[in-house]
């Protein structure tokens, strides 16, 4: 009678060597080994580069700086984590960031407006407009690329016409101000604090929820998936949902933080976005990837700008450092994935 | 291997089938890939389902799990008729099948494999405690040994995505399961521990239906054998009462008029 068991090895005297799962130490072996924890090194390797190079980068005003200056790319790249982990892309939230900026000056400044009122507009707005690139992109079988490539002409056009072509500004609400660009304690800003917290609801939804798991399963493999009975389509749309939403947060943010705004607002801003999620390891074609990753990435987007500008850099590097590093963390990310098998 | 049918030879006995084709039908524009077709499948015992490409073995799969309505004929389980909508309506009536390579998310671990789509919820969140558990358990109860069960499926072998597989499909309550070709593509070592583990289905009391190609795999591990051809079931004979060759020679025509039922 054979005694052999699936996945003992091939050899003969193959042992199972099957431990506690949560003993402690495979526990550590699978920190070390996760992604996050190597984009987390790669953010730490920064840090400490920065911090010897120039005194100025070190300090909490600065440091609280750097998380205000990537706040809103943040909040909008947590959104686009989700669509790419869902197998998709999200072209429009730059175009979709600048036209909802527009609405919500407009409302607030000229319409009068109560701004908490037309936050939740926007906010509503922006998870409409993901609903049309998901449905869009589900229901009809287009790809999300062409989709929203397509959403992104039309929005930043709806923002020139909302506008007239012309900046908005001059908001005076000193409470929605509070809210949205205050300093906590003198030190922490308010946009850090939407942040942070955007970024946790993010990573709960998406490593502790059925809808995560639905998520991951989908990008991973959509046949599988679909198989199992998990639906598609609407995982996917609902990625698109969230992100919509939390762009139109971060545009409500925007006109609370430089009480107003211009129509070409987040021009190219998606390619910040994605940089971020790139760089923080997600897997491009879907499957795989997190929120904590995304932060970090945006952190490392964050910490070269201020960096290079507390150097004296002229500001023409900034996108040549910025894509080479977009290049190096997709070959390292690659190359770790191809030796993982994953 | 082979001591394992004079055991179970009472299952059969034992009453009606779990699953069943009855005189089953199915047209596609000119061609008649089903003709009357009938299958029964035990509990216990292992159905291997032999024949050449286009005999018609594939569209009487997909009849049996939902995948196909029938033109004319019936799927019965536990004796009552049924109607399968769809693949999902079939699990519910546990019937299910294992694809090899369409059936899990690569950059997912075991466990989230084998609960794939059906987690454990306790309030808003995913019991992953217990989905560790419970996945340890699922892949126990089947003899699967796989080290651990945080390894993404995508770093596994063969054999042992196959295994996570069959896990999941028993796991969902299946109590038939059916594989297409599930020692295809796989190593000798990996064929024999899939072959073991179908085993260990039948002696678990699932009825399981086996397509193969491969005679050999064929005759070391079912309980009986259905050949088609053309459509039709061209024969159905217990392992224990005939050979390969005359296995060979219903695949291709030579034997038809023999009485079908040795």
């Amino acid at each position: 009678m054979q005694q052999d068991v699936i996945g003992s090895g091939s050899g003969s005297g193959a042992v199972a060597t099957r431990t506690n799962d949560d003993a402690l130490s495979s526990y550590v072996g699978r920190l070390v080994r996760a992604r996050e924890f190597g984009i987390f090194c790669g953010a730490l390797a920064l840090f400490v580069l920065l911090s010897i190079l120039t005194p100025q980068f070190a300090t909490p005003e600065n440091l609280f700086n750097v998380v205000r200056q990537i706040s809103l790319l943040g909040i909008i790249a947590v959104g686009m984590t989700f669509v790419f982990i869902s197998g998709e892309l999200d072209l429009s939230v730059g175009s979709m960031y600048g036209f909802l900026a527009v609405v919500m000056a407009q409302l607030t400044i000229n319409g009068g407006v109560d701004p908490f009122l037309a936050a939740l507009t926007v906010i509503a707005m922006g998870a409409g407009l993901g609903l049309v690139n998901g449905t869009i992109t589900t229901r009809f079988a287009i790809p999300s690329f062409i989709v929203t490539l397509g959403m992104l002409a039309v929005l930043r056009g709806a923002a020139l016409l909302t506008s007239g072509g012309l900046p908005v500004s001059g908001l005076e609400a000193p409470t929605y101000r509070l809210v949205t660009s205050s300093y906590l304690f003198g030190l922490v800003p308010a946009q850090a604090v939407w942040l942070i917290l955007i970024v946790v609801a993010g990573a709960w939804l998406l490593r502790r929820t059925r809808f995560g798991y639905d998520v991951y399963a989908t990008g991973g493999n959509p046949t599988a998936a679909r198989h199992v009975g998990i639906n598609v389509a609407r995982t996917k749309t609902m990625c698109f949902v969230i992100t919509g939403a939390l762009v139109g947060l971060a545009s409500a943010i925007l006109i609370g933080w430089l009480r107003g705004t211009s129509p070409l607002t987040g021009e190219a801003f998606e390619l910040d976005v994605i940089a971020a999620v790139i760089i923080g390891g997600t897997n491009l074609f879907g499957g795989s990837g997190s929120v904590t990753g995304t932060f970090l990435g945006a952190a490392i987007i964050g910490m070269l700008s201020n960096g290079l500008v507390l150097l004296g850099v002229s500001a023409y590097w900034e996108p040549v450092v910025k894509g080479a590093v977009i290049i190096i963390a997709v070959l390292v990310s690659v190359t770790v994935r191809r030796r993982q098998k994953v | 291997m082979a001591e394992h049918t004079s055991g179970r030879d009472h299952s059969r006995a034992a009453g009606r089938p779990v699953l069943a084709a009855r005189k089953v039908s199915k047209r596609y524009g000119h061609v008649q890939a089903l003709v009357d077709a009938d299958i029964e499948l035990f509990a216990g015992e292992v159905v291997a389902l032999v024949g050449d490409n286009g005999a018609g073995k594939s569209t009487l799969t997909k009849v049996l799990c939902g995948a196909i309505a029938p033109d004319a004929g019936e799927v019965q389980v536990d004796g009552q008729t049924v109607r399968f909508a769809s693949p999902r309506a079939a699990k519910q009536h546990g019937v299910a099948v294992v694809y090899q390579d369409l059936a899990l998310v690569d950059s997912r671990d075991v466990a989230h494999n084998v609960f794939l789509g059906d987690v454990p919820v306790r309030g808003l969140t995913v019991d992953r405690r217990r989905m560790y558990r419970e996945a340890r358990a699922a892949l126990d109860a089947l003899r699967i040994d796989i080290p651990s069960l945080h390894t993404p499926v995508g770093a596994l072998s063969g054999g042992q995505r196959q295994a996570i597989a069959i896990a999941r499909a028993v796991r969902e309550g299946g109590r038939v399961v059916i594989m297409d070709e599930p020692t295809a593509a796989l190593g000798v070592q990996e064929q024999r521990k899939v072959l073991r583990l179908i085993q260990d289905l039948s002696t678990a009391g699932k009825a399981v239906l086996v397509i193969s190609h491969n005679l050999e795999h064929v005759f070391g591990v079912a309980d009986r054998i259905v050949v088609m051809r053309s459509g039709r079931v061209a024969g159905t004979r217990r392992k224990a009462d005939t050979t390969p060759e005359e296995i060979v020679r219903l695949i291709v025509g030579a034997a038809e008029l023999q009485p079908a039922e040795g």
